[in-house]
């Protein structure tokens, strides 16, 4: 304690937000899943989709995206900002080299245009990629613009990351669904879903039936198709019955029934017999009956293989259907057999079926791959297409030559390739995949969300969720909502929105990346070389290759080793565990094809646990996160590993925070964390000490951080969103983490540093409302501003015509419009406009008529700025208009701390009347109620406070990076000695002749007099939320009502009333009320005078009968109106006006009457005067 | 009346924008009346009313009225002005000398260099009000003098003229004159000097430790635990708690003194401090005097019938 503990601050400390040069490294990383994606596509990716195209004709690609102008002939590149501001699409060219060939003849190359294509921002292809900030900023964007997104109609779209099962892996699983496939089926299937090096996908399912038997069934085009197992196996290679026996019960032995990790059953020789006597059944013997019988059943239904033979239809078969990952006949038999020994497995009960929700079987779908294969089922189709068209064409037409280009183009134009790109833009544009297949994927719409720029960590978080699929958000059950522990580390516990999406939105850790196809050098990689390179490592460590023999050995003896879906061969049960981590010293090695990202999945053997094995991936969109290897030692090269979530979950990693994680002597770690706040995801890495609070604020905290009114863009001029909140004197945080500097969120910072006194004074704080200092916000604090561009598009109204008649142009009358516009016709900047006021003046030369937009919202607003397209032919058409509203606090906004505490704002309470502390004079610029947090339980805010008060008084930031103490302690080597973090900051208060604990004596404002306890005070990070009553406040005394009932309408845009419902209505009641009820349900609603007819007693045959305009004379003399005769009615069906009577009634009961008019029921109204009515 | 008392001011720290001054004998209603009256009611002058000609800076115009306004305008004459809603000879559109004090801004950036455009650009049409400057507190350095407005950067421009009226912090706390006025009750330490001599010299250090003020001390030619500085202490009970922790309640007992004040008033330069106390001293007479000059409250009274007998006691 005392002085000497107080250092001084290094100059470069005390203004970290000042640095010169900005690191964006690591925020950088955050976006890099998306652009590499991407960018495979484009180098690498459509290359190889094309080639896999089924060969109608013989297909070379270039693709060249170049950013052209489509008004001017010179090139220019064109620019995200123009795109945005313009409203249209950020694109570029696509052009393909098509090669026609007929029947062996000359073959033609054609370069094709195939439209305007979609480019992801700061990709490759971007006129963006690898510009410095410096260059960004001079091209209107924000300096730390990362991309990773699309540009269409103006708006950012990104594709949504979605949750698809592993690839190549085979999960067993049981679901009930499965039975219902056909009869003798039971609940137990093994799945694996095989994505092609293009990264189409196709999933086979491996059914298991009652009978003992398998059915292996996959999709072709939207129709499932079932197998019987036995004839693929014969249909696959030439195999003796006897050798698919020994495979298949190779996972079994006499000796070793019941031993730790032993898979198989007695009856595995039994199903085996099951399986191949259904073949002989179907009296196929050999390999080629067998592929003859496939061919026979499935050539109606392959389209372009007419006229093949059966065998090549069959084989066509398994190549296009059948583990579409595996070009290998042997590896696919081998496959089939591991797939038939793990379903055995499962319906022996000797393994657990996987977990489909766990992330453990789960990868990531990324933009570039979703492109990829949404355009070859497009560029499929449209070949087919042209395909069709020409053979028409030679058929028919006489004079068709092939060779002829002229000829061939026409007919292509018939089905314009540039629909294909058209294709893709509305797909990103929607979000929706018009597709037959399915693409074998869960959804079809949603696949890309809007990124909106409301503030700056809404934006990342979109870039950084990953959903599980919009199909299970209807699922009644909550099971795939739940956090597992197999996502610890990747996906964030804590950044899960609660409601609706709970758990099935979630948000990566800030550590989490996704493998690509691209080395950290910046080279694509290849996975062959991968792939050769391990398999030569592993066969050094002592693994038995597959090929050239079948795999005959199975648990516990010997593990199965599998490489990307491909079983490669066997490894010895006792070697295995030296070979896992041997691999993974040659993952941490710089080792030339040799993945840093290789995922060691090693499935140890167990007592029925998961179905054992080394299952090795190097594919792309993998989850990985780094860790520390501590078996290597500290300072001897690299020991950061990549792992993947599949291998995680066998693994030993010690945590700080955790202690020995319970492993005690028993599992050694070998792996460490490199610090707890990696699993929490950038946003809720930004809560100080957010591991002294409640968990659930800290998710709330994640919330309402993305719904902040901050400061959500540097380049605000010239960006045309829609809605921009924007906070005027935004501050940076005095208690922050280390990730707010990291991630350099000072440039988009989002709150204040508020001085926060905790009291319950003037009983405007109470339930979470909060005073707020009229002073302070009259000082500026909190001030804010609403951004809202509308785009005046005249072309886009008169798009029949070719040219557009209408043009701005300001009136030539004087008329008061004048004010507003100018000459130009477009408002002035810095005008104020009111509401219903028109702020353009369009003049149509057709008819010789002015018009104009008015000004819609009922507040009024100020131009800030009028952007223009100038590269318009002849006359301006299309124009931004923005408009800015203050939005300065007032009753009934909402704040919030960064702990999850919001509240409303309830009074500007005078500057005067809030309590002052004696010694400084301090008022506080907000109170909030100390009710707050019992029950609530932030500890971390009271901290801030105090770390808040000391920094503030030393001028330094404070970090309170979350699990900090335990970090230290844990490399202090122990646990025992943690001090408390109130006890580090204490001392400095004290310094400064402060409370330790960071309260203060205050003074009543209005009395003058002590308090009767010492106050909790300090500067606090207060964040102003978007929710501001002057967007939501309804009123309305009178106003529109609906036309049918005449009872006021709904909306408050409309200007509609708020609904006084049935329950509102029962409470009336309750209280006999009866006045205001009448008031509020007749009155105020649809009052209405009626004539009745006594006599029939109807309320729908009264008419009014238009009398004949009198010729009285007119009262000239007074200047009154001309007297108004007696309305006079008559009933039509009594043809008399004798028992006219007027009722008052809810126009709704008139309406009923009316409806009920026509489905032939009459209501009869008995009148009478009220005399008679207690009778 | 018997109990009448005649309270008493002594100043003793007077700097132009600070000033600490006892008030004694009288009540915490008079002390607190007088600092809120030197928050909320001396009125300044501040900029009002911002006509924008040109503004081609980065700060939209609403920002940069709203830092013009909170520029501390010199203010002296603002008890002589007229308020704006008041003025007879104008209608407030400040073309008139006894309400209003124009200003003008005019600044433009030709350089490479960023420009600072600050009050000191601001252009007074009457030489009493000018925006403050504050060369004589600690900024020696003539570049700081200025409080800045905005900075602009090459071709951009800044064009307006401002209004700047009298008016009250009550209204908008850019008229306060006081940037901090508080005041404490002096306290009055009594140390049981019985109960304190069976102290060591440790505990003794530890007491005067346990504050984190520096109230305590021991005097270095008697070695006696003594008061060095009284109103250092923050009535924070910090001591007093450390007393019961070493068992011995009352060794020390501070109560704070009902009837004597501690002013501190720090103003922002608008005003001196001292004319800030004397200003505020004749608002408040001025207060008092509508209450007891006005002869309408019983009229006033009529006005509310039931509530106005109410009111009088009826």
């Amino acid at each position: 304690m005392g002085s000497s503990e107080i250092k001084e601050i290094p100059k470069a400390m005390k203004y970290p937000h000042r640095a010169m040069e900005k690191d964006y490294s690591a925020f950088e990383e955050l976006f890099q899943h998306l652009i590499d994606s991407f960018d495979y596509m484009v180098e690498e990716g459509l290359k190889t989709m094309v080639d896999m195209l089924k060969p109608i004709q013989q297909f070379v690609v270039v693709i060249q995206p170049q950013k052209e102008r489509l008004t001017r002939s010179m090139k220019e590149a064109l620019y995200p900002y123009e795109c945005r501001q313009a409203k249209i699409p950020y694109t570029g060219m696509f052009t393909m080299e098509v090669v026609f060939q007929y029947d062996d003849g000359v073959a033609i190359r054609e370069k094709i245009n195939f439209g305007q294509f979609p480019v992801m921002l700061k990709s490759k292809l971007c006129n963006l990629r690898g510009a410095s900030s410096n260059k960004l900023v001079s091209l209107k964007e924000e300096p730390s613009e990362m991309g990773g997104y699309f540009i269409l109609n103006g708006l950012e779209r990104v594709t949504r990351l979605l949750i698809l099962p592993k690839r190549n892996y085979p999960m067993s699983m049981v679901r009930n669904s499965f039975r219902d496939r056909r009869d003798g089926y039971t609940d137990k299937a093994v799945v694996i879903r095989c994505v092609r090096v293009d990264q189409s996908a196709v999933s086979v399912k491996l059914y298991y039936l009652n009978n003992g038997s398998a059915r292996l069934g996959f999709w072709i085009q939207g129709r499932e198709y079932l197998l019987p197992v036995g004839i693929i196996l014969k249909a696959l290679i030439d195999a003796s019955d006897h050798e698919i026996y020994v495979s298949l019960t190779c996972s079994y032995d006499d000796n070793l029934e019941r031993v730790k990790g032993s898979v198989g059953t007695k009856l595995v020789g039994e199903r085996a017999k099951i399986i191949l006597d259904e073949v002989q059944n179907l009296s196929l013997f050999t390999h080629t009956q067998c592929l003859r019988h496939i061919g026979q059943h499935f050539k109606p239904i392959m389209t372009g293989l007419e006229d093949e033979s059966f065998t090549s239809v069959a084989e066509a078969i398994l190549k296009e259907y059948i583990f579409v990952h595996l070009d290998n006949n042997h590896d696919k038999f081998n496959l089939l057999i591991f797939m038939l020994q793990k379903l055995f497995s499962l319906v022996d009960q000797t393994s657990m079926p996987d977990n489909p929700d766990s992330l453990q079987n789960q990868e990531v779908l990324l933009p570039g791959h979703l492109i990829t294969i949404y355009l070859k089922e497009k560029l499929q189709d449209w070949l087919f297409k042209v395909k069709r068209l020409l053979q028409d064409e030679i058929r028919n037409g006489k004079k068709f030559d092939l060779i002829n280009l002229a000829d061939v183009k026409k007919v292509i134009d018939k089905s314009s390739p540039k629909q294909i790109s058209l294709a893709i833009e509305n797909m990103l544009k929607t979000g929706t995949l018009v597709t037959q297949t399915g693409l074998d994927l869960q959804q079809r719409a949603g696949m890309t969300v809007l990124a909106e720029r409301l503030n700056f960590l809404r934006y990342l978080s979109h870039f950084r969720a990953v959903h599980r699929g919009t199909s299970f958000a209807g699922l009644r059950t909550t099971s795939v909502r739940k956090l597992l522990p197999e996502s610890w580390g990747f996906l964030c516990p804590v950044h899960t929105p609660d409601g609706e999406p709970c758990g099935l939105l979630n948000h990566m850790s800030s550590s989490c990346r996704i493998t690509s196809y691209y080395s950290p050098n910046g080279n694509i990689r290849d996975f062959q070389k991968y792939r050769t390179s391990i398999l030569s490592e592993l066969v050094r460590v002592g693994m038995t290759p597959s090929l050239p023999k079948l795999v005959q050995a199975g648990p516990p003896k010997v593990l199965t080793v599998m490489l990307d879906g491909r079983v490669v061969g066997t490894i010895p049960s006792d070697i295995v565990e030296s070979a896992v981590s041997y691999l993974r010293t040659l993952k941490l090695s710089a080792k030339p094809f040799f993945p840093k990202d290789l995922e060691v999945g090693y499935v140890p053997l167990s007592m029925c646990g998961a179905y054992p094995g080394l299952y090795l991936f190097t594919s792309p969109s993998r989850f990985v996160r780094p860790v520390r290897n501590i078996s290597v030692p500290a300072g001897k090269g690299n020991n950061i590993e990549l792992i993947g979530p599949f291998e995680q979950v066998y693994m030993e990693i010690s945590c700080p925070d955790g202690g020995d994680g319970g492993r005690k002597d028993m599992f050694p770690a070998t792996h460490e964390e490199i610090h707890p706040t990696g699993i929490l995801s950038v946003v809720a890495n930004l809560t100080p000490w957010s591991d002294h609070n409640q968990s659930p604020r800290n998710m709330y905290q994640c919330q309402m951080g993305k719904q902040t009114m901050g400061f959500p863009s540097q380049a605000l001029h010239y960006r045309a969103d829609q809605k921009l909140y924007h906070l005027q004197t935004p501050q940076t945080p005095i208690v922050r983490t280390k990730a707010y500097e990291k991630y350099n969120i000072d440039d988009f910072p989002l709150g204040t540093n508020a001085i926060v006194a905790v009291l319950a004074y003037s009983g405007y704080d109470m339930e979470d409302a909060m005073v707020l200092n009229k002073s302070s916000v009259d000082r500026g604090m909190f001030h804010g501003h609403i951004y809202m561009t509308e785009t005046i598009d005249l072309a886009e109204r008169s798009r029949f015509s070719a040219s557009s008649s209408r043009v701005f142009r300001r009136r030539n009358d004087n008329s008061y419009q004048n004010d507003l516009i100018d000459s130009d016709g477009l408002p002035y900047v810095g005008q104020k406009i009111n509401p219903g006021e028109e702020f353009c003046s369009i003049y149509d030369e057709s008819n010789n008529q002015f018009s104009g937009n008015k000004l819609k919202s009922s507040e009024a607003a100020v131009v800030d700025y009028v952007a223009v397209d100038v590269k318009g032919k002849q006359n301006l058409q299309k124009v931004n208009v923005c408009f800015r509203r203050p939005r300065n606090p007032v009753i009934g906004d909402k704040f919030s701390s960064r702990h999850g505490q919001k509240g409303v704002c309830s009074q500007l309470w005078p500057d005067i009347d809030m309590p002052y502390s004696g010694i400084t004079g301090m008022r506080p610029d907000l109170i909030i109620n100390p009710h707050a947090f019992p029950s609530r339980m932030t500890i971390g805010m009271l901290l801030e406070s105090i770390a808040a008060k000391g920094g503030a008084l030393h001028g330094n930031f404070v970090d309170a990076t979350p699990f900090a103490s335990s970090v230290k302690n844990a490399s202090d080597g122990q646990g025992s000695t943690s001090s408390s973090v109130v006890d580090e900051l204490g001392p400095l208060l004290t310094h400064y002749g402060f409370n330790h604990h960071g309260t203060e004596v205050l003074y009543s404002g209005v009395y003058g007099t002590e308090l009767t306890c010492e106050i909790f005070i300090g500067p606090v990070y207060y964040q102003r939320l978007r929710h501001m009553v002057l967007d939501k406040f309804q009123v309305r005394s009178t106003g529109p009502v609906d036309k049918v009932t005449r009872q006021p309408i709904k909306g408050r845009k409309r200007g509609g009333g708020v609904r006084f419902g049935e329950m509102e209505r029962d409470s009336l009641l309750a209280h006999g009320a009866a006045y205001l009820l009448h008031d509020r349900l007749h009155t105020s609603s649809d009052y209405h005078i009626a004539d009745v007819c006594s006599m029939c007693g109807s309320v729908l045959t009264t008419s009014v009968i238009q009398s004949q305009p009198l010729a009285l004379p007119r009262n000239d003399r007074y200047g009154l109106p001309p007297r108004r005769m007696p309305k006079k009615v008559t009933c039509v069906a009594c043809k008399t006006s004798k028992g006219m009577e007027t009722v008052a009634m809810p126009y709704v009961f008139r309406y009923l009457a009316a409806e009920l008019a026509a489905m032939n029921i009459k209501i009869t109204l008995q009148l009478s005067d009220g005399t008679g009515a207690g009778a | 009346m018997s109990n009448q008392r005649f309270p008493t001011v002594k100043i003793r720290e007077l700097k132009n924008d600070y000033c600490k001054f006892e008030l004694r004998d009288t009540d915490a209603s008079i002390a607190n009346a007088l600092r809120r009256v030197m928050i909320a009611e001396v009125p300044t002058v501040a900029i009002d009313l911002v006509e924008i000609e040109v503004n081609s800076s980065v700060l939209n115009d609403e920002f940069i009225a709203h830092r013009l306004g909170l520029i501390p305008l010199t203010s002296e004459r603002a008890m002589s002005m007229r308020f704006s809603r008041d003025c007879d000879a104008c209608d407030g559109d400040g073309q008139c000398d006894y309400c209003s004090v124009e200003f003008h801004l005019r600044a433009k950036c030709i350089g490479d260099q960023t420009l600072d455009v600050t009050s000191r650009e601001l252009i007074s049409s009457d030489a009493t009000v000018v925006p403050v400057d504050s060369a004589d507190s600690g900024y020696d350095n003539l570049e700081n003098r200025g409080i800045i407005i905005v900075k602009l950067r090459r071709g951009q421009e800044l064009r307006l003229r401002a209004i700047a009226r009298k008016g009250i912090g009550k209204d908008h706390a850019k008229w306060s004159p006081a940037a901090t006025v508080t005041f404490m009750y002096e306290p009055d330490i009594y140390i049981n000097e019985d109960m304190m001599e069976k102290l060591s010299l440790e505990k003794k250090l530890e007491i005067i430790e346990s504050s984190p003020t520096k109230v305590f001390g021991i005097d270095e030619n008697t070695g006696r635990f003594i008061v060095v500085d009284p109103e250092a202490y923050t009535y924070d009970d910090e001591v007093l708690k450390k007393c019961e922790a070493l068992d011995m309640p009352g060794l020390i007992e501070i109560r704070p003194k009902e009837d004597t004040f501690i002013f501190t008033v720090e103003s922002t330069g608008a005003i001196k401090a001292s004319q800030l106390v004397l200003n505020a001293i004749d608002i408040l007479k001025q207060k008092l005097d509508v209450v007891r000059l006005s002869e309408d409250t019983v009229e006033a009274d009529d006005q509310f019938g039931e509530l106005g007998a109410h009111m009088r006691g009826g």
